[in-house]
């Protein structure tokens, strides 16, 4: 493998950049801090999304890869061993003047720094934690820094890491060990989960600590995260938000991510996807997470063995309440936080401004609307002082035509993008006819 | 005019309170509504130079002074509440012509309720400020996001935007600690206004003439190379198998990309 260093820093960059897309994990969020005097940059809890690319995910780190060589051979990658493609490496002033020089520039929220195993997963994480304590040391830079653990690397240089940036994340690639061991035989699960202990630990004991760490800087405040591919391997929904939900509980993490498998290599072991990315799946697979983390649904609520795909029609939270028509319609008068937080169309905003509004005042249909309830879904779940909005029979099957209408649309946007076409008066090839004699006499004397 | 409109024939006319489009203005201009006795059903509140001139009405200017200003915040920092008074400092900011008389509406209700105002969205007067508010909030939040800063020959950073809502005030704060060791300013084009900061110093607003200002802000070398790497690494980090023009735009509307690097924006042209 030839590493070009006579590159030029654009070229570099556009090779890293490239090499780095596929990581999906691109959040700025979890951690809020001031600016200092003396030091660049602060960071903002809610996160701040500096520009959106062509594919509309959101741009909010410089996420680059700081070498694309890789001693590893998982064949769902586009930088693994046996690939052919142009290798290079950026030094770590080169990373730290690309990340000063755009945030100056208000591009970017701060780093994501990425990296090919490079010799050994020791000799990357070093190089790693070199970048680093230059940025933060000599740069002074005070912003976002996400970064990767690299599975296998000394626990001691992970701990340094962990102390430079915000938040840490070691990728399980696959939801399952079957699926790891078969596209990436030279990782295994408890490789990747051992480090996420380690951070996991970190985060915890320092929670317990009266004395905070010397220097004043914390051990990965913004918590770690991981991303799973989706739809490289066989594992089913069911399975991924089982291992989703473990992650959450077990490993105390803030974010787990899906990434819809792109078939970047051209190899037998891969499943061929004629369809794209299987761009639907993910999108049922996300709004299931957030389910997760933030209504109080656990995975068996919405998914079993028996029935372990989520509904192509409906999200995760109508089809929940689908099948479970015997809790409505709610209260919105009297009802409690949970209960109302599981009406669909009913968000977390929307479910606290009712807790506050309704201390004042009977809420009534309009009022909802106003709260930012989305009424198209919760009418056929909620009452307002007893009454519901139509006289609406509970069945299943009229709520559910009734559902799958509204969100038809939008699954059909997902999974079909740009593959319809504006219908023209003119141009519909099915429509045009024949030239007749007379367009032809036309053409040849030029009269068009 | 007001939303009980129940107002009879033979009440009389309506006084209009004409005020200019400030914070001080707006709050004055609720001073003298309120204290004139007139009834809050009589009166109303109105910009200088906007819309037409109602029949039937009384108009009068209102007369700006600080005294005036500080007693009615210190009514609704100590009756509403602190998040209140920021609310309407936000309202303030919007561009909606009616926003002055929304304002005192939704005083009228906060200052005599028990309650926390804000809350009640299903009052009229509180959504209609609850709204503007949100609106002129979501600009602001978006243009943190979205403002570029290109580096003059100086060594100044300088960012254009043309903000539906007068919210680069919002914006100062937040840059103002971030980029606390540098020269920067934020130029609104539309308003002809901008706020100037001084390394490790504070900010002020200024208003500005427009042609002086873009012949200051020309172009330095330095800055189109870190503009072209920006551009190189937009591009690349996007996956072509999933491109989303439409997704795009909702997130990233296309009134904000004129001000953008990555979509084209230089410095000195527009």
């Amino acid at each position: 493998m030839l590493i070009q260093e006579q590159m030029s820093l654009q070229e570099k960059l556009a090779v890293l950049s490239d090499a780095a897309k596929y990581d999906v994990s691109c959040t700025s969020s979890g951690v809020d801090r001031k600016g200092k005097k003396g030091m660049l940059g602060n960071a903002v809890s809610a996160g701040l999304c500096h520009s959106f690319a062509a594919d509309g995910r959101c741009i909010s780190l410089l996420k680059i890869l700081f070498t694309n060589q890789c001693v590893y051979d998982c064949c769902y990658c586009v930088n693994r061993r046996s690939n052919d493609v142009v290798r290079t490496a950026f030094t770590p002033d080169e990373v730290c003047t690309l990340t000063m020089e755009f945030y100056r520039r208000n591009y970017i929220e701060g780093l994501f720094l990425s990296s090919g195993i490079l010799i050994s997963p020791d000799y990357t994480m070093d190089l790693i934690y070199q970048t680093l304590r230059k940025l933060r040391e000599e740069c002074r830079f005070n912003g976002y820094i996400h970064v990767k653990a690299i599975p296998g690397a000394d626990p001691v240089l992970i701990e340094h890491v962990g102390l430079l940036a915000d938040r840490m994340s070691v990728n399980l690639e696959l939801p399952t060990a079957e699926g790891l061991r078969s596209l990436a035989p030279a990782k295994s699960r408890p490789r990747i989960l051992a480090p996420m202990r380690q951070i996991q630990r970190g985060i915890r004991t320092q929670r317990t600590e009266v004395i905070p760490c010397e220097r004043g800087r914390q051990f990965v405040p913004a918590g770690q995260s991981t991303q799973m591919i989706v739809g490289a391997t066989p594992e089913n929904d069911y399975q991924m938000i089982k291992v989703a939900e473990a992650l959450y509980q077990n490993y105390d993490l803030k974010r787990v991510f899906y990434s819809a498998f792109v078939r970047v290599n051209d190899d037998s072991r891969l499943p061929v996807l004629p369809g794209g990315p299987p761009l639907l799946r993910e999108h049922r697979l996300y709004q299931a997470d957030w389910l997760l983390r933030f209504y109080g649904f656990g995975a068996d609520e919405l998914l079993t063995e028996k029935q372990p795909h989520f509904n192509v029609f409906l999200d995760p939270k109508c089809d929940w309440a689908l099948r479970h028509l015997e809790l409505f319609p709610v209260e919105i008068n009297r009802a409690d936080y949970h209960t109302i937080l599981r009406v669909p169309g009913i968000g977390v905003r929307s479910a606290k401004r009712i807790m506050a509004a309704r201390r004042g005042a009977v809420l009534d249909f309009p009022d909802l609307k106003k709260l930012g309830v989305v009424l198209k879904r919760a009418v056929y779940f909620i009452t307002c002082g007893g009454r519901m909005m139509y006289s609406l029979k509970i069945d299943q099957d009229f709520i559910t035509s009734q559902l799958v209408g509204n969100e038809h649309k939008r699954t059909w946007d997902i999974t079909n993008r740009d593959s319809y076409r504006q219908i023209s008066m003119f141009d519909d090839g099915w429509m045009s006819p024949s030239p007749g004699a007379q367009d032809v006499e036309a053409a040849v004397l030029g009269q068009l | 005019m007001t939303e009980d409109g129940k107002k009879g024939l033979g009440e009389g006319t309506t006084t209009i309170f004409v005020c200019r489009d400030s914070l001080e203005g707006i709050l004055c201009g609720v001073y003298d509504a309120w204290m004139s006795r007139l009834g809050h059903a009589n009166v109303a509140l109105e910009l200088e130079n906007q819309g037409n001139i109602r029949m039937f009405s009384q108009y009068r200017q209102v007369e700006e002074t600080s005294e005036k200003t500080e007693k009615v915040i210190s009514a609704i920092c100590r009756k509403a509440g602190q998040e209140a008074y920021e609310m309407v400092f936000r309202v303030s900011l919007s561009r909606e012509e009616e926003k002055a008389d929304r304002i005192y509406r939704f005083l009228v209700y906060a200052l005599n309720c028990k309650m926390s105002a804000k809350d009640m969205l299903q009052i009229p007067a509180v959504y209609e400020v609850f709204r503007i508010d949100r609106s002129v909030g979501n600009e602001a939040h978006l243009l943190k996001e979205f403002a570029r800063f290109s580096k003059t020959r100086e060594g100044i950073y300088v960012c254009t935007v043309k903000p539906k809502n007068d919210v680069i005030i919002l914006m100062a704060p937040h840059f103002a600690d971030r980029l606390r060791g540098e020269n920067w300013v934020i130029f609104d084009q539309g308003r002809n206004k901008a706020i100037v900061h001084r390394a490790d110093q504070g900010w002020i607003v200024v208003y500005t003439d427009t042609d002086r200002w873009k012949e200051r802000l020309v172009e330095s070398g330095d800055q189109k190379e870190f503009e072209q790497l920006w551009k190189v690494f937009h591009e690349r980090v996007a996956i072509k198998e999933r491109t989303n023009y439409v997704c795009q735009r909702g997130h990233l509307p296309l009134r904000f990309r004129p001000y953008m690097t990555e979509f084209g924006y230089r410095l000195g042209h527009d």
